[in-house]
């Protein structure tokens, strides 16, 4: 029965993962694939993966990922970091160490150490998988503490054509359309969305104990996204795709900036036989950012990042024994031009290949081992990364799971050649000597399900050695009358966090579900080699945070039915170190102390017939506003009234 | 091959996939390559004044001379402000119009550089200053040589009147001491101390270019055309055209000048 179910999840993945999420009480049939590269059950999966479906992303009605993480998933911050710039926690790891990936595919791209979070769009997204911890040895560098795997939508219809729009306070607004069309062997979705939101100013007491905002600056935001899927064959699928985005940031009236990202991508699927499956893709992203000088009128670029990636993945399913064979490879060719850089433009290939054994001992064992090698030309850098998972079924729909695995990120392009000027304070210099950033991680987890009650509760440990990081700001030691401060990338240590991660979900026939999570995180900051405190770069993660979710679905008649979500998330306030002066370390540092809040968002979402829905949210019920606008302070000045149409035009006939 | 092959299709898609290829990127048409500098037309000038510890002063007959031999537009002096000796001691004690540099703490990442408080004093020379000049530019600031400054609301050189006789009953205004604005030390800038220079600036004509904190700096130009009286009875207009380099480089100024007017 079991391998008659992995066959079937092979050639009818889309299909299915569609059905069992539709028969799914919670996601126990849903489809997860992020955890192995493998096709899995969520009740089987060797993994844990925590599911975001396309039932909770109607229910959050966010427009970006920043937006839904938050939302959903206790332990996750976006805080700011230099010009406002988003920085994102995950359980005490930065948007570095967690990778992104849409439909498995890596972005170009960061600022601050993060990927821009407004070209994740929440338009056209299926479900997001999440998987907490060392990843590296399936997806390399950047997957030391998880992974976060974005996958979109196939069109499933003859045909479907939607338009939404929403407005909110700032003068918010945020439109979108797909077309989605399905034949027998081909099948096309196209998204349009566009986003939008004024600057507006927040006002702070008097003596704030560390830098506050006073402006929030909004943007301006489009993309436009297609995806083709052929299938010639029922052995072979192809996919292609490509996408574009904009948006536009004014700080400086005069010099708005601008971000651009394009890509595209082809991937084949190929079921060779019943045991065999290849899968061969190819990607590219480019992402630039630019000034525009309105003066001149001229758009002049400072930054851009190609990616061009080759992948193959080849799986061997032994049917008799439910194990299967992962072997796969990538090369990446990455390309950085920034105008801080020292020099013009720098570049870098990348190999690597791994295989993982996912071994089905008996209904009740399961152990999954993966090894990894990565190669990267610039200094020649190379690195082995290993992982080891076992589950325990003991019974139906309880699972155990234990795990470990090293986490590993090379040293970004940026961190070996950065040479900035910082408005004249220092001098972010690149260190070409840096050496990778290596991490341990532990974890153990379990989850059972009875009758309309869901329970998930996880620990983790991570050690996390040569760090990557800035170091402690220094003169050069000729500078005797300390003109220039230096601000140095360097490999810091002693930096460990853990915590873990408690849900109860429950669904009752009457309508009703609810969804209470738990996350405890606790940093230890890192030091620099010579055990010297350091600035810490980021604010770090709040110890305690819930999230929390009612909802009410009832359908009155046919033509009428009405969905009522209130939801809201609790966040520990948190300390930090920060130095007293930067320019004279000596003098020591202070413990900044940043305040614990809440918010809550009410929403309706009023349903006419199949076609029409209306939604009515308050976010920030509450009507919160922080005394001071400190980084890691949610950039809310009160209530905020949301009002949503969406129209599926094919469902009008 | 045969169409129905499967490998046919992965080879024809991997041929795709690499013809496809481009390894720094495709977008490079929607962007402008800055030049070095501007072309300069006669009666404008183009002057890197982003250095923080320069004042850079304009003789407008020389500019005039500069353009009649064929000239750049870069006609100017660059003059360094007297940042005291290493030796010289800062105090506490606020001297009254006393050249030197006169630190002062802002609010830089608070309410906004208007909430200020004095915190040292280092005494310094006098600014030099070249034989002969009209005006001088560091930054955003501006200084007169003795002159007195009108802002009009004409916003083109072109449709000014004929003559600054037009403006013979406007209020101008001479420049005035400052200790806040001509900020010229920035190396405690992260604790919100900047050193400026103790110096008579131009209140009216340094409205050209207004910086907004807090970071990052919010550079507001003001196109209106401004019409300088000087000492020896002779009048100019001049205007900010624009205060970035090609590569959008700030305190790159590009002035538009009427002298004499």
């Amino acid at each position: 029965m079991r391998h008659t179910l992995l066959y079937i999840l092979l050639f009818g993945i889309t299909l299915l993962s569609h059905a069992a999420e539709m028969d799914s009480v919670f996601y126990l049939n849903d489809v997860v694939v992020t955890g192995t590269r493998t096709y899995k059950l969520w009740k089987d999966a060797p993994i844990q993966t925590r599911i975001i479906s396309a039932d909770d992303l109607k229910k959050a009605d966010a427009t970006n990922v920043e937006d839904l993480l938050q939302q959903e998933m206790p332990g996750v911050e976006f805080s700011l970091a230099m010009n406002q710039k988003k920085h994102m926690n995950f359980c005490g790891f930065g948007g570095q160490s967690i990778l992104f990936l849409v439909d498995g595919e890596r972005l170009a791209g960061e600022t601050m150490d993060d990927v821009d979070f407004t070209r994740l769009d929440m338009a056209n997204v299926e479900r997001i998988e999440i998987v907490k911890g060392a990843a590296s040895a399936l997806y390399g560098s950047n997957a030391g503490g998880g992974v976060i795997n974005i996958i979109t939508k196939e069109s499933t219809e003859p045909w479907t054509l939607n338009l939404n729009a929403r407005m909110s306070r700032h003068n918010g607004r945020r439109f979108g359309g797909s077309f989605g069309l399905n034949g027998s062997h081909l099948k096309n979705m196209l998204n349009v969305n566009g986003n939008s939101v004024d600057n507006f100013n927040v006002h702070n007491a008097d003596n704030p104990a560390a830098q506050v905002v006073n402006t929030v600056y909004g943007d301006r935001t489009w993309s436009v996204k297609d995806r083709l899927v052929y299938t010639p064959t029922d052995k072979l699928k192809l996919i292609g795709r490509a996408g574009y985005f904009y948006r536009e940031l004014v700080r400086t009236a005069d010099t708005p900036e601008r971000y651009r990202d394009l890509n595209a991508g082809l991937k084949g699927l190929w079921d060779i036989s019943k045991n065999n499956q290849l899968e061969l893709s190819y990607s590219f992203d480019q992402y630039d950012k630019s000034d525009y000088l309105k003066i001149p009128h001229l758009d002049v670029r400072d930054y851009s990042n190609v990616q061009n990636t080759v992948r193959g993945i080849y799986n061997y399913h032994d049917w008799k024994t439910g194990s299967i064979l992962t072997v796969g490879a990538d090369f990446m060719h990455d390309y950085l031009m920034n105008k801080n850089l020292g020099q013009e433009e720098v570049k870098q290939n990348t190999f690597d290949a791994y295989i993982q054994s996912d071994w089905l001992i008996n209904p009740q064992w399961e152990v999954v081992g993966a090894v990894r090698y990565d190669y990267f030309s610039d200094k020649k850098d190379s690195h082995f990364t290993p992982k080891l998972t076992a589950r325990y079924q003991p019974i139906d729909n309880l699972n155990l799971r234990l795990g470990y695995g090293m986490g590993f990120r090379a040293p970004a392009l940026k961190e070996k050649y950065y040479n900035f000027d910082m408005v004249g304070i220092w001098i972010i210099r690149g260190n070409k000597d840096l050496k990778a950033e290596l991490s341990h991680n532990f974890n153990a987890s379990a989850d059972y399900t009875t009758g309309n009650y869901n329970f998930t509760v996880s620990a983790y440990y991570n050690n996390v050695r040569n760090k990557l990081a800035t170091g402690v700001p220094h003169y050069m030691p000729e500078d005797i009358q300390q003109k220039q401060l230096y601000l140095d990338y360097d490999n810091l240590d002693n930096y460990s966090v853990f915590g873990g991660e408690a849900t109860t979900q429950a669904r009752w026939d009457n309508g009703l579900s609810a969804k209470l999570s738990y996350a405890y995180t606790n940093e230890r900051m890192p030091k620099d080699k010579a055990g010297n405190t350091i600035n810490n770069q980021y604010i770090p993660a709040r110890k305690h945070a819930i999230t929390a979710r009612i909802d009410w679905d009832k359908q009155f008649t046919r033509n009428y039915g009405l969905l009522v979500s209130l939801n809201g998330r609790f966040l520990s306030g948190v300390k930090n170190v920060e130095f007293v002066d930067y320019y004279d370390i000596a003098k020591g540092t202070n413990t900044i102390h940043y305040p614990a809040y809440t918010l809550w968002k009410l929403s309706a979402v009023q349903r006419f017939g199949k076609a029409v829905k209306l939604t009515a949210a308050l976010d920030n019920l509450f009507n919160y506003k922080p005394k001071y606008y400190y980084f890691n302070s949610p950039l809310t000045d009160g209530t905020n009234l949301m009002l949503g149409l969406s129209i599926d035009i094919n469902k009008l006939f | 091959m045969e169409r129905s092959n499967p490998t046919y299709y992965l080879i024809l898609t991997l041929t795709a996939l690499f013809s496809l290829s481009a390894c720094h990127g495709v977008l490079d048409e929607l962007y402008d390559k800055p030049k070095e500098g501007i072309d300069v037309k006669e009666g404008q000038l183009y002057i890197d004044a982003s250095s923080w510890t320069d004042w850079f002063f304009i003789d407008f007959n020389a500019a005039n001379r500069n353009f009649a031999e064929g000239g750049t537009g870069s006609a100017f002096v660059k003059m360094g402000i007297p940042l005291g000796d290493a030796e010289a001691k800062s105090t506490k004690e606020h001297p009254v119009q006393q050249t030197g540099i006169y630190t002062y703490w802002y609010d830089v990442f608070g309410k906004g550089v208007s909430n200020n408080e004095f915190d040292s004093f280092k005494p310094a020379d006098a600014q030099p200053e070249p034989e002969t000049w009209h005006i001088a530019v560091h930054r955003n600031n501006v200084r007169t040589n003795g002159g007195a400054v009108y802002e009009t609301t004409y916003t083109s050189m072109k449709s000014l009147p004929e003559s600054s006789e037009a403006f013979a009953d406007a209020t101008f205004t001479e420049d005035e001491w400052n200790e806040l604005d001509v900020w010229t030390i920035q190396k405690q800038m992260l604790n919100g101390l900047i050193g400026n220079q103790g110096i008579a600036i131009n209140p009216v004509l340094s409205r050209w270019l207004s910086v907004e904190f807090p970071p990052p700096p919010n550079f507001k130009l003001n196109n209106h055309v401004f019409i300088v009286r000087f000492n020896d009875g002779t009048y100019a207009a001049v205007q900010l055209e624009n205060y970035q380099s090609p590569a959008g480089v700030k305190c790159n100024l590009t002035i538009n000048y009427k002298y004499p007017y």
